[in-house]
């Protein structure tokens, strides 16, 4: 056990180390740059929940859901309000090793569009495995030898069919040797681009910054514990749907809910922006997600924080999310603020400093000033 | 295995003498790559490759930042030629809305660049940006019958972050300004690695140090010429300079072999695999070495333990354009997998084994 502990301080050690920029803690533009580059897909949550947990205040307990999840409760006792957000991405993993030492992959759920396999096409990517990460590239035609049909084949209509991680090695045996095996997760370079106007890009930012501007506020609220009791979770597995019959929530969330049995939930969620000019903007403020006509109570507590605050909002009209659908009920409030991301779901999902900033005024302003009760 | 050992101990004596020092190829790799130089904008790599060649020698350079120089007087006159251009974009104009539109500058696959960083080398420095993906690249197709149009360079453009025209050009940048990918170094292993441009400043780095590691001896009755030249991505229009004025009896292009060792080749031809040594590009989309030369080489190699492979392939070369002018064409490279893309894959061994072919060529040639 310990040396499994010890391997995978190793690889997030490694894996911090090919970000660029500040590791220190310091706030929630540094931590969303700690967590950028630890990969974290579906089922394979345990290095950023790793990560997550040695950021919390060291007082406080940690909480598991044994699907991957984690938590921690601030304040109490009473009702708990629930604040969550997903712990997993989309991605993909290992699936299989051929003869000659390349990597097939698959993925865990289903995409989130239908290019999202396509932007895998001749790019670098790491693959986490037990022992380290093991650096790769997905295989791509040589310009100099695509005709027109290959093109068609291998590039317009790419597809994980086509999808080969070439790690270096010439063997099932050499590949097993770096530590590669079956479901390790593979996922793109973290490559942090620092755009002008307050921007910052790469994979799967949104969901670091929403897991930071997370962490943030629990290290606030742990300092001085709000009224009330808050329980704040980082949901595994919320790319996967519950199975069912008619909506189906988020596996993550739906396990949630039934641990915390929470009275009031607030989703932090990313949701795409800045689409030909149409709102959400980047850079406009937290989006407040407006299910339902009428004007809850939680909505009108963080309307209130919000102006309280000065903290510029975006509202949109919009069907509750896989996310918040296990909270929405006669005996519970949820709702769902999300984070601006330009490009969401591509390689260089593009968030906007000034956004993460007041996702996580706003939300110590709302706990801070009883929103939570 | 005596006989093993007496054959490599007799290969070590033979290089020592005809070169000089440790190859540095694969660390001047690893520096030069990162040095912009998109076809027509050469101007800093040039000046990476002046600042590194030894005083000794009188280095010249055009207009267009070809770079070389002549050592050695007599016959036969031998050329050695490596393009420092890379592949990328150009500036092409700024929207209203700050984004940039862009021309293409050599073949990269445009869909390898999509939704991926990319730096802007403006006069004020480099300023990042990203490829934005196509419009509506998360929507279901309304028309899924109806042909999707291409990503091309012609329709993509550049996020920089702004809003506008007036915010892009306060960030330095202009029309004309070159563009390359963000580049990341991918180490499989130690000595094996992928990145992009290694095509072909993995022959610029071979020849570097080839120079750095020349000795006066190697080339004394005969004339010999180290050239780094432009625009070979766009049609080997720095080497069509070179050979208004330089007329070489053999020219030696040293450039990526496009090797089919990957997943997704036809393995029918150009099956040289990385790791297995130098290549001479028998045949390729501009050239035919004569069989005889293809000989002259192999007994060199031989003669001095580096490991050469022979192979075609497709791809045109620099010493093509010499042909005119009486050279006899003989393209040096090292395997390469996943030419034209961001992850051209290199093996340190074919390098060095290049790198010392170019000095035994040198010294032993007729």
């Amino acid at each position: 056990m310990n040396d499994r502990i010890a391997k995978k301080t190793g690889l997030l050690l490694a894996l911090a180390c090919l970000a660029v920029g500040s590791l220190r803690a310091e706030d929630v533009w540094s931590l969303t740059k700690t967590v950028f580059p630890i990969p974290s897909t579906t089922g394979n949550e345990d290095l950023l929940a790793g990560k997550i947990r040695g950021l919390l205040p060291p007082g406080l307990a940690v909480e598991e859901d044994g699907l991957g999840t984690v938590a921690v409760r601030i304040g109490g006792p009473g009702a708990p309000t629930l604040l969550l957000a997903a712990l997993d991405g989309y991605g993909h993993m290992v699936s299989g090793i051929t003869p000659d030492g390349y990597l097939t992959i698959d993925r865990p759920v289903a995409p989130p569009h239908a290019r999202f396999d396509a932007y895998l096409l001749g790019q670098p990517v790491i693959v986490s495995t037990v022992r380290g990460p093991v650096q790769g590239v997905v295989s791509q035609p040589a310009m100099h030898l695509l005709t027109q049909e290959r093109r068609k084949a291998l590039v317009e209509n790419f597809s994980l069919e086509n999808a080969f991680v070439d790690i270096g090695v010439r063997s099932e045996r050499e590949a097993r040797d770096k530590g590669v095996e079956i479901l390790d997760p593979v996922t793109f370079w973290p490559v942090l681009t620092e755009l002008s106007g307050d921007k910052w890009s790469g994979p799967a930012l949104g969901l670091k910054a929403v897991a930071a501007v997370l962490v943030a506020v629990a290290e606030s609220l742990a300092k001085e514990p709000p009224p009330g009791e808050t329980v704040i979770a980082w949901a595994a597995q919320t790319k996967a749907a519950a199975r069912g019959r008619g909506n189906r929530p988020a596996l993550g969330a739906l396990r949630a809910k039934t641990k915390w049995d929470p009275g009031r939930t607030v989703v932090v969620d990313v949701i795409a922006a800045g689409k030909d000019g149409t709102a959400p903007v980047p850079g406009k403020g937290p989006v407040l997600i407006l299910a339902k006509d009428d004007p809850t109570a939680l909505r009108q507590a963080f309307e209130r924080a919000a102006a309280g605050a000065g903290i510029a909002c975006q509202f949109l009209a919009a069907a509750d999310s896989p996310l918040a659908l296990p909270f929405a009920g006669p005996q519970s409030e949820v709702l769902t603020l999300a984070l601006p991301v330009q490009f969401l779901n591509t390689p260089s999902e593009v968030v906007d400093l000034k956004d993460i900033q007041a996702l996580q005024d706003l939300l110590e302003r709302f706990f801070r000033t009883g929103g939570g009760q | 295995m005596t006989k093993r050992l007496s054959a490599l101990i007799l290969a070590v004596l033979a290089s020592g003498a005809f070169a000089a020092g440790q190859p540095k190829a694969w660390d001047i790799l690893r520096e030069i790559l990162f040095v912009p130089g998109v076809s027509g904008h050469e101007g800093p790599v040039s000046d990476y490759i002046q600042h590194k060649l030894p005083s000794g020698f009188k280095v010249q350079r055009d207009g267009m930042h070809n770079v070389w120089f002549t050592a050695g007087s007599g016959k036969p006159h031998i050329l050695f030629v490596a393009h420092s251009d890379e592949l990328g974009w150009v500036v092409d104009k700024i929207t209203p809305e700050g984004r940039l539109r862009v021309k293409r500058s050599g073949g990269l696959l445009p869909e390898t660049a999509e939704a991926r960083p990319v730096l802007i080398h403006t006069a004020r420095g480099p300023v990042a940006g990203i490829v934005a993906p196509r419009p509506g690249y998360d929507e279901r197709r309304q028309q899924a019958d109806s042909p999707e149009a291409p990503f091309a360079a012609e329709n993509f453009d550049i996020f920089l972050g702004v809003s506008t025209e007036a915010e892009a050009q306060a960030l330095g940048v202009t029309e004309g300004d070159p563009i390359t990918p963000k580049k990341v170094l991918v180490d499989f292993a130690p000595g094996l690695m992928a990145g992009r441009a290694i095509d072909d400043r993995a022959g610029c780095a071979a020849l570097l140090d080839a120079a750095l590691r020349l000795k006066s001896d190697a080339f004394r009755g005969k004339t010999v010429t180290f050239a780094w030249d432009v625009q070979e991505e766009t049609g080997l229009i720095g080497a069509a300079e070179l050979a208004k004025t330089l007329k070489p009896d053999y020219v030696f292009a040293i450039d990526t072999f496009v090797s089919t060792d990957s997943p997704l080749e036809s393995q029918r031809f150009g099956h040289l695999p990385v790791g297995q040594g130098a290549v001479l590009r028998a045949v390729d989309s501009s050239n035919v070495t004569p069989r005889t030369e293809i000989s002259k080489v192999m007994a060199i190699a031989k003669k001095r333990g580096i490991p050469v492979q022979v192979g075609n392939s497709r791809g045109g070369n620099d010493g093509s354009v010499f042909l005119a002018g009486g050279a006899v064409d003989i393209p040096l490279s090292w395997p390469g997998s996943y030419a034209h893309s961001l992850i051209e894959k290199i093996d340190r061994r074919d390098l060095e084994a290049l790198s010392d072919l170019i000095l035994a060529i040198i010294s032993d040639w007729k």
